[in-house]
């Protein structure tokens, strides 16, 4: 994998100046951050930026992991439970939103047929539409397939990932035409000319160079399912972590250090994701093609 | 082994992009055919029409008696090498030669003999387990060749497959290259804008030019006979000379007249000028087919001025201007000529070739026309 490179003009003192603005500008979201998480292993929350109040435990965590969400009341909920909803509804509009993106982007990427350019257009703008907006209209096409009552966890499960979904698909597709536009056409005829389907094609030559832009469109979706409040409010039968904090923030009982540890839970997959996934990503290995 | 056959073939593209007009050409069984041209002439275009991948606007190609015409290229069997060789760069050397025989669903056995034989025959059989960037682009290259090979297709298409190579590897490759096709009998379309290239290795080469075939010919045929002025432009290094004259019919004699010089006309062209009518012509020579001298009094001598001299180590090429025009001349390695000097230079008659400046076309191609219009 070729290494990180730049043009070498800029000197190092500015370098410096930019890191240190940098830095000072993105201070605030840090600080934010690192108070939740230091706020989850204390018996009182930081955030008023006292460091008397650090006393440090680990009850938040274990009482979270027990599915107890106030110190004293007998209130339990399943927190396993919760987190699984929550990968379920994540994974799957992961797969969904990677899946469609790679076959809609290399339709519009590789192929010649009407209203491409329109479709373009159009996604763009789908893109430019808040999730927020479409709510009224998704519920009304909810109601109108909605099954019967037995049934309704899991429709609402598989409604919810596919109209989250459907919100993350134009920029998805946008994002995987730019890597097939980046593949030399060579590349493609000469698999076709040694005899492959297109579909092929596409599954044993293009998608394996373009894993890089795959494992982005996977992780955004992945995040994009994890964050979400709205959709899954709205629609799910069963709660996410999302709605869970959501809840117990305003609730009576809430004892705020342990939703700090809910919170610090439900950042894990974007603080895992900064730690390693960021090199897979900006680094998009097309090593090897010419042209 | 077939016959391949493009009758008046037209490509268009969208946006009506001309890609080759009405091109008719057959490729022999087992031949080795050049199509030469500058960029942009509609080389790949061909190659790419042959191979199935681009559909011909109007005409028919043909395999043998067989219409491909509208046949995918999966069922042309044709191997192609691409001009940056296309090889799948997440593939190992190995799984690149073997992905065309995969795809026919061959017995994992024979997939293995058929990569190593054809390996070994292009003496990569060492490097099977490497990844296409960890290859030079010689290696490349064969790996590309190897890939075309190995599903012994019927013919062979290779696009500019030289032209990422360093001049000298280039030199070795290509003599190979034409053994190697000698040897396998397969009938071979090599697409180059490199004159040297294909003069060295094409038993006929097709010269194409703007999307049309100008020549098609054995390399001596198109060298010595160029049927117009772009072919004699574009083969030789330094190409052929030319210069523009005005014809002097003296009835007994015919002189051709360059600004205030004239030179007599190649006998052999008397008849086909008094025929045409010619009123023009240009007068075209080669570098090597003329003499400089210091002094002379021979009629198809012209004199001119020492504008340069370019040594090249085996020869000089003397650069000459004549009434405005520079025309270049290979001479012996030792000359004893200086910068202004005024010299004489003297094609050799036989090899002088007039053209017809309004359509480019030589005079006596333009007579054969003329006489098939008549019947
Ligand atoms: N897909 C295409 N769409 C539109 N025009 C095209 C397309 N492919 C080629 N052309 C045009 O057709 C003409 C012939 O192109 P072609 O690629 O055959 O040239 P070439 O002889 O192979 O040139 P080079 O030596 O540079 O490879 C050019 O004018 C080119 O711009
Ligand atoms: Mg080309």
């Amino acid at each position: 994998m070729p290494g990180m490179r730049d043009v070498e003009i800029r000197s190092r003192s500015t370098e410096l100046l930019i890191m240190c603005i940098v830095f000072m500008l993105s201070l605030p979201v840090i600080t934010g951050y690192a108070l939740i998480i230091l706020s989850s292993f204390s018996r009182d929350m930081v955030t008023n930026l006292d460091p008397s109040a650090f006393k440090p435990t680990l009850t938040n965590w274990i009482l979270l992991f027990h599915g107890r969400t106030a110190l004293f009341a007998g209130i339990r909920v399943n927190i396993w439970g919760i987190v699984f909803n929550t990968l379920i509804v994540a994974l799957g509009i992961s797969l969904l939103v990677t899946i469609t993106g790679a076959l809609t982007g290399y339709a519009i990427s590789r192929m010649n047929f009407h209203g491409r350019k329109h479709i373009m257009a159009l996604l763009i703008l789908l893109h430019a539409f808040p999730g927020s907006v479409l709510v009224v209209g998704v519920a009304f096409i909810y109601r109108l397939f909605m099954p019967s009552y037995t049934y309704v966890v899991y429709y609402s499960f598989f409604f919810v990932i596919l109209a989250r979904a459907a919100i993350e698909i134009p920029m998805a597709t946008w994002l995987m035409k730019g890597f097939f536009d980046m593949i030399p056409w060579e590349i493609e005829w000469s698999a076709i000319v040694d005899g492959a389907s297109r579909i092929r094609v596409w599954w044993k030559i293009l998608l394996p160079l373009i894993k890089p832009g795959l494992a982005a469109v996977m992780l955004f979706g992945f995040l994009a399912g994890w964050m979400d409040l709205i959709y899954v409010r709205t629609f799910l039968a069963e709660p996410t972590l999302a709605v869970f904090i959501e809840y117990n923030v305003h609730a009576e009982y809430a004892y705020l250090p342990l939703v700090a540890a809910a919170g610090t839970l439900y950042l894990l997959p974007t603080i895992l994701f900064f730690l390693f996934a960021q090199k897979l990503i900006f680094t998009i290995s097309v090593s090897g093609i010419k042209g | 082994m077939v016959v391949v056959r493009l009758d008046r073939v037209t490509k268009i593209f969208k946006g009506g992009v001309v890609g080759v007009k009405d091109i008719s050409l057959t490729i022999k069984h087992g031949e080795f055919m050049a199509l030469l041209g500058p960029s942009g002439s509609g080389k790949s275009t061909t190659l790419y029409l042959i191979a199935g991948i681009y559909k011909p606007t109007s005409g028919r190609i043909y395999f043998d008696d067989r219409d491909v015409t509208n046949l995918p290229p999966k069922d042309r069997n044709v191997g192609l090498v691409f001009q940056n060789w296309a090889l799948y760069p997440h593939m190992k050397v190995y799984e690149n030669i073997a992905f065309p025989l995969r795809l026919k669903k061959l017995p994992e056995e024979e997939i293995k003999r058929r990569v190593l034989d054809v390996a070994r025959m292009l003496q990569i059989d060492k490097l099977l387990d490497r990844y296409p960037w960890q290859l030079s682009g010689g290696q490349q290259q064969r790996v590309a060749i190897a890939r075309a090979l190995v599903k012994e297709p019927d013919v062979l298409l290779l696009d500019e497959p030289l032209s990422n190579l360093d001049a000298i590897l280039r030199i070795s490759v290509r003599a190979e290259l034409k053994r190697l096709q000698k040897k396998l009998g397969i009938t071979t379309i090599y697409v180059t804008h490199d004159q040297a290239e294909a003069l060295a290795m094409a038993d006929r080469i097709a010269l194409i030019n703007e999307g049309r075939i100008v020549q098609v010919g054995t390399p001596e045929e198109v060298y010595n006979r160029p049927a117009t002025v772009f072919v004699g432009g574009f083969l030789g290094n330094p190409p052929m000379n030319f210069l523009e004259a005005e014809v002097e019919d003296l009835d007994k004699e015919i002189f051709l007249v360059i600004g205030k010089y004239r030179i007599r006309a190649p006998e052999r062209y008397w008849s086909i000028i008094r025929r045409l009518k010619t009123k023009r012509v240009i007068i075209g020579f080669r570098p090597e087919d003329t003499s400089i001298k210091p002094e002379s009094l021979d009629t198809i001598c012209l004199p001119g001025r020492v504008y340069g001299i370019e040594p090249l180590g085996r020869e000089n090429i003397v650069v000459i201007e004549i009434g405005g025009e520079l025309v270049k001349i290979i001479s012996g390695r030792r000359i004893s000529l200086t910068l202004d000097q005024m010299v004489w230079i003297c094609p050799v008659m036989e090899k002088i070739i007039l053209f017809d400046p309004a359509t480019g076309k030589a005079l006596d191609r333009l007579v054969v026309e003329e006489k098939i219009r008549a019947i």
